[in-house]
């Protein structure tokens, strides 16, 4: 909807308003306290140990010192706090366990933060330079955001707009970066490293968390300090993100004048953002274990979010292992049985669509039926058809086994393709002398190949991924495909993540970037198959 | 000259197709090996066998016998097997932990046709009375393991307790642990997994005295003594004494728990040891005997073994030719040249007595594991009923874990084996 | 009608005939010999002995188990159909929306599709593992936990997390046949109903609904199959576990043929199956034909 450029002016001087505003805030926010630390200044825990008898009067004398100390240090009053867990066992014996805690409460703002040199600081600072930039350019009168769905503008306008949108959407997703990196920093790090798994470049962050925390007061006991350490974003963290999303919607409204829309494109993105990231996230998973060590596959203190080194070698491993071989067979199996497939199909389909005769309801009846057994209720049956056909333990036996359970796709799918084809040409070359056959393979084939290869293709990604007949009917290691294949890494008396997983990625790669290449025939190849005829 | 050349080569060929088909009369024997870890394979089909392989070298050591080996995983090896005896289609030669199914089938060949005498008397006698039906031997054992409690000695030092012996000690260790840990330290490891629930039915049972069988060796599980120890065991779950998920966390998922210092103690194999070293972990522990319910009851120590059996198949023609060759497998398998490497392999116990001194010198623990497996109770699998009993006791502690009655379940399971 | 003549009255039957025979030898045949089984006696090592007049189908309603099983079917077939229509139907609805990166998110949204059963059911089986998944991993690591949290508290929820894999793995095929649906409605339909004024609910409820049912039927009828037939994920993430408690119809069967040995009562309930797939799909069609013809 074409707006007059008065208009334009108005929301666009409306949403600067608004940018500015948000900006103001957002810096003003950055001086209140937006982290609350409860941090454990010193703790003792007494297993085996009474009210009062000795072993607990030496652990309290202990911490009252301690805490004392910190006293003296600081200036601050620490709270000891004396937990007593007491139980009577099976003999009668009463026990007792008692943990003691010396904690200090403090605040922290986000200037504060962002002068400490810590990870999470300069995070805080990008963010803020992110939205001064945006603001800069939104204050060149130029605001805009990166949607594609806006009124035509020329290039000039349009690259300004775009940038001061990202910039601004990059603030807004920095401020989750900051919560992460606070965490790395001053939590799971230095728990992960007082458990005894210290991490490259703990020994600089121990320092500057001394500086930021204890004013440079704990020294060595860092480590230990952090190791009880609590913390809570308070709700000026949470007020920032609101001003930040404030701000982009603003710059949006600013380049449309239309805020409900923005607010719709604002999910719609969001939409697609968060269904991607849960899309993708198995396929990460299975990347990031497929290149762990066997150990890290395991690591029950969650220490690396990625590998700490990238074990190529799993690959050759498995191809040790035998994986290239049932990749083979599974190329071989899921070539045969497309062939087979469409060589049956096409002539099924092209009879369902093109002539009229008795019992074409109860052949689509049969088709669907057909469906109904999975291989699994079948594989008692299946295999000893096979057996009796002397198939099995073959590739053979699997191709004509997938050709025939992916008949209905395929005939759905390429009688639809067909029905969305008008028989002109075809009757045209009947008219010329030619038969049916002919017409079909010269007149109608060419015209429907986009949709042949749909079908091809899916009948190819079906057998791919078959497993429940293979593994029942495949007995040879040699002619395993590769799902039966990947099994071996996890058997039940041991699972091996590492290569099951990079096997498994063999294995998948080739399938979805094949998809890939069809998606845009996958829609059309679909419309035809629901198309009725 | 050229033409004589081909002449004689033909000759050749001919000659070499004629001394091929003389050896027509080839027998081929059809192996199934269960996947006991990542080295099996390797060892059968693969290079692990210093370079060679376990197939290669027998048929080069043995002409005129060719193997159709395959390893096979356990998740999969009962389906093939039974498909493949439905299809008429039985292996030859299968390395299971079961028989007694087969052996009730008439499908097995008894081990005295194929074995021979010197072979057979190498093998542990109280190895061999496991896979007696009516008198009759009907598998050899191929390899064993014996279990112990494994007990994490930095947690229970930190806690401050002792290694329980008792079930009341139990309890109280896991009680101090949980509290010390504040559940960041599953005390107990239970596995009551679809894949091997009926262990832990046999760790509490047997060490509260019961058994699944009676003291005429009719099964018999709904005793009074094993409705206590299952009642223990569950109360032991429900106190949160134990890892979260017993019924879907298996013993794998417990062993990497306890490398990992989350667990205090776990009733594993006595390759633990082989399987924490793989995997880098690094804590100390000790191997105990399992807790007892009261003073009285000796520790039993559970021994799992598995078995190599022979498949009838009376349409082959020389029965005695095909019988002899089952032998010649045998007797290359357990030969201690090839069998010391297979057993050591992944660190489990043999079944001959002619490897021990090879293996007590590679590793000298393997002796003080002879003496436990020497004491161990095995699962009654010789009775035909046993696959019903062992999903039977499964299925019991899995209901009873999503609060069914103890003593209900073991009756109704009873009454089922019974009927 | 876009019919060709046909010569012979016999023809479409030679057309049909390789399709016809392929499938009557390796679909029907072994459906036959189920149902032959189905009434036989069965040993446990797998060896077929007589007729035994429907003790195989008596022993299946007889087992307690059944009862939660056939429960936990329909739950699972109730919630992974419905919840993946929906959720597929709204990700065709954005996807056919003109957006940056539109050709990436819908390559991305085909990725389930692609990939085995087997390796999804796998890869979610360790994301959710409480001890070591990567689901706590990468949320400690983000700082959103605190501590690791156990994914599979009780078999309630594992059973939700399969059902909520299902539902993963079946968006794809339902939103793209939606798509496919959408991409086929004639813009002017809705330049029309603009112009009677109609809002975004109106649009959807009188416009595309109706113009999108006859892929949704379909779609729906082979989800149905599919679904209720699907067998990996169950299997790979807790094999029933407890006690049946987290079974559908055709993992059980598969542990009765495969873990207790007893094939006859397994057949048996593959053809209980294939009867109320049969009634359910069938009647499914049936009132979604007679809607559309109205």
């Amino acid at each position: 909807m074409p707006m007059t450029p008065d208009a334009v002016r108005r929301a666009n001087l409306r949403a600067l308003f608004a940018a500015l505003l948000a900006a103001a805030l957002f810096v003003a926010a950055l001086s209140l306290p937006i982290y609350e630390f409860s941090a454990t200044v010193f703790s003792k825990k007494s297993g085996n140990t009474f009210v009062g008898d000795e072993k607990y009067q030496a652990a309290r004398a202990e911490v009252e010192a301690a805490a004392a100390e910190r006293a003296a240090q600081t200036g601050a009053a620490p709270e000891i706090i004396e937990t007593v867990t007491e139980r009577t066992n099976s003999k009668g014996e009463k026990t007792s366990m008692v943990a003691f805690e010396v904690r200090e409460t403090m605040r922290r703002t986000g200037w504060q933060f962002i002068a400490s040199g810590l990870g999470c600081g300069r995070v805080l600072l990008a963010a803020l330079i992110c939205v001064l930039a945006a603001l800069a350019l939104l204050g060149a009168g130029l605001a805009g955001a990166m949607d594609v769905d806006w009124p035509a503008l020329p290039a000039a306008k349009r690259v300004p707009r775009r940038l001061a949108g990202a910039l601004g959407l990059a603030a807004l997703g920095l401020i989750p970066v900051f919560m992460m990196c606070c965490n790395l920093d001053f939590s799971r790090q230095i728990k992960l490293a007082a458990d005894g798994f210290p991490r490259p470049g703990v020994e600089a962050l121990l320092e500057k968390l001394d500086g930021f925390l204890y004013g440079g007061t704990a020294g060595g006991d860092v480590l230990k300090l952090m190791g009880g350490v609590g913390y809570r974003a308070a709700w000026p963290l949470w007020a920032l993100m609101a001003l930040l999303a404030a701000f982009v919607f603003s710059a949006i409204i600013a380049a449309d004048g239309r805020p409900g829309r923005a607010l719709q494109r604002g999910a719609l993105y969001a939409f697609i953002i968060a269904l991607c990231a849960l899309i993708l996230y198995p396929y990460y998973v299975m990347f990031i274990t497929g290149f762990r060590s066997n150990a890290e596959t395991t690591d029950m203190y969650f220490q690396y979010l990625l590998p700490t080194k990238w074990v190529w070698s799993n690959l050759s491993d498995i191809i040790n292992r035998g994986v290239p071989r049932y990749l083979l067979n599974s190329l071989l199996l899921s070539t045969g049985a497309t062939i087979i497939a469409l060589a049956c199909g096409i002539p099924a389909a092209y009879a369902m669509a093109r002539m009229r005769f008795r019992g074409k309801k109860a052949f689509l009846g049969f088709v669907i039926m057909s469906q109904m057994f999975s291989p699994v209720v079948l594989l008692v049956g299946i295999s000893r058809l096979m057996n009796a056909l002397h198939l099995n333990d073959s590739v053979l036996g699997l191709m004509l086994i997938n050709a025939a359970f992916n008949q209905a796709f395929a005939i759905w799918l390429l009688r639809g393709t067909f029905v969305s084809i008008s028989s002109e040409m075809e009757q045209a070359a009947h008219i010329d002398g030619c038969n049916t056959v002919t017409a079909m393979l010269r007149v109608l084939l060419p015209m429907a190949a986009p949709g042949i290869v749909t079908t091809l293709i899916f009948v190819f990604i079906n057998a791919w991924n078959e497993y429940t007949i293979s593994t029942v009917l495949i007995s040879t290691a040699a002619n395993k495909p590769i799902t039966v294949g990947i099994t071996q890494f996890s058997s039940f008396n041991m699972i091996e993540w590492q290569y099951l997983f990079a096997a498994a990625l063999v294995a998948t790669v080739p399938v979805v970037i094949l998809f890939m290449c069809i998606e845009k025939h996958l829609a059309a190849g679909l419309t035809a198959g629901g198309v009725k005829g | 000259m050229k033409k004589l050349t081909a002449l004689l080569l033909a000759l050749l060929l001919a000659l070499g197709c004629c001394a091929a088909f003389a050896e027509g009369d080839e027998i081929t024997l059809d192996v199934i090996i269960c996947q006991y870890g990542p080295n099996t394979n390797d060892w059968f089909l693969g290079t692990g066998m210093n370079g060679t392989n376990f197939v290669d070298k027998f048929e080069a050591e043995n002409p005129g016998i060719k193997l159709n080996l395959e390893v096979v995983s356990w998740n999969d090896v009962y389906t093939e097997v039974s498909t493949r005896i439905s299809n008429n289609n039985a292996p030859d030669i299968l390395n299971i932990d079961v028989f007694a199914d087969y052996a009730a089938e008439g499908l097995l060949l008894p081990v005295s046709d194929y074995c021979p005498e010197d072979l057979f008397s190498d093998f542990f006698p109280q190895f061999i009375e496991q896979s007696v039906i009516d008198g009759t031997v009907w598998a050899v054992p191929d390899l064993a393991s014996a279990r112990a409690m494994w007990v994490n000695t930095d947690i229970l030092a930190e806690v401050g307790v002792e290694i329980p012996k008792t079930w009341a000690e139990l309890e109280d260790v896991s009680q101090a642990i949980v509290d010390f840990y504040d559940g960041e330290v599953y005390p107990y490891g239970m596995d009551m997994t679809t894949d091997e629930g009926q262990a832990a039915f046999a760790y509490f049972v047997w060490n509260n005295g019961g058994g699944f069988v009676d003291e005429e060796g009719k099964l018999c599980v709904n005793t009074d003594k094993n409705v206590e120890a299952i009642e223990f065991a569950i109360g032991l779950v429900n106190k949160g004494y134990t890892n979260p998920n017993p019924a879907t966390q298996t013993r794998y998922d417990l062993q990497d728990m306890f490398g990992a210092g989350k667990l205090a103690m776990v009733v594993a194999p006595n390759q633990l040891p082989t399987y924490l070293a793989d995997k880098d972990y690094n804590v100390n522990y000790v191997s105990a005997p399992l807790p007892v319910n009261g003073d009285g009851v000796t520790p039993a120590s559970v021994g799992v073994m598995d078995r190599v059996m022979a498949f009838r198949d009376d349409e082959y023609p020389d029965q005695a030719a095909r019988n002899e060759a089952i032998g010649k497998f045998l007797k290359f398998f357990y030969d201690p040249e090839n069998y010391v490497g297979w057993v050591s392999m992944e660190g489990f116990l043999p079944a001959v007595n002619s490897s021990v001194a090879a293996l007590v010198e590679s590793d000298p623990s393997f002796e003080a594991w002879l003496d436990v497996l020497g004491g161990c109770q095995f699962y009654p699998t010789a009775d035909p009923k046993w696959n019903d009993t062992k999903q039977g006791v499964i299925d019991v502690e899995q209901k009873a874990l999503t609060g069914g009655d103890v003593r209900t379940l073991l009756d109704e399971l009873q009454a089922k084996l019974e009927g | 009608m876009n019919s060709i003549p046909i010569r012979h009255k016999w023809e479409p039957y030679l057309w049909l005939l390789p399709s016809l025979l392929l499938m009557s030898i390796f679909v029907v045949f072994p459906i036959g010999i189920v149902f032959k089984l189905s009434m036989s006696d069965i040993s446990k090592a797998g060896i077929v002995g007589s007729w035994n007049s429907f003790a195989n189908f008596r022993a299946v309603f007889r087992d307690p188990a059944f009862g939660t099983v056939m429960m936990n079917t329909a739950v699972w077939v109730v919630s992974v159909v419905g919840l993946s229509t929906l959720l597929g139907f709204i990700t065709a609805m954005v996807l056919n929306q003109k957006f940056l990166g539109r050709k990436v998110a819908r390559s991305i949204v085909v990725f389930p599709w692609a990939t085995s059963l087997v390796i999804q059911a796998s890869v979610w089986n360790y994301i959710i593992k409480g001890e070591y998944g990567n689901l706590n991993n990468v949320l400690l690591n983000l700082g959103i936990l605190r501590g690791a949290v156990n994914w599979r508290a009780t078999y309630q929820i594992e059973f939700a997390w399969e059902c909520g894999v299902g539902i993963f793995v079946t968006i794809p095929f339902v939103a793209f046949t939606v798509l496919a649906g959408l991409q086929s409605i004639d813009e002017a339909y809705y330049e029309a109903a603009t112009v009677d004024g109609a809002g975004f609910w109106k649009k959807l409820r009188h416009v595309t609904i109706p113009l999108v049912r006859p892929s949704l039927t379909v779609c729906t009828v082979l989800n149905i199959i599919y679904v209720f037939n699907s067998f990996p994920i169950i299997y790979t993430i807790t094999k029933g576990a407890p006690a049946n408690k987290t079974d559908t119809m055709v993992t059980f069967l598969y542990m009765r043929a495969f873990y207790d040995n007893q094939k006859g009562a397994a057949t048996a309930m593959s053809v209980i199956g294939f009867a109320i797939l049969c009634v359910c799909a069938g009647a499914y069609m049936v009132i979604s034909m007679r809607k559309e013809e109205r």
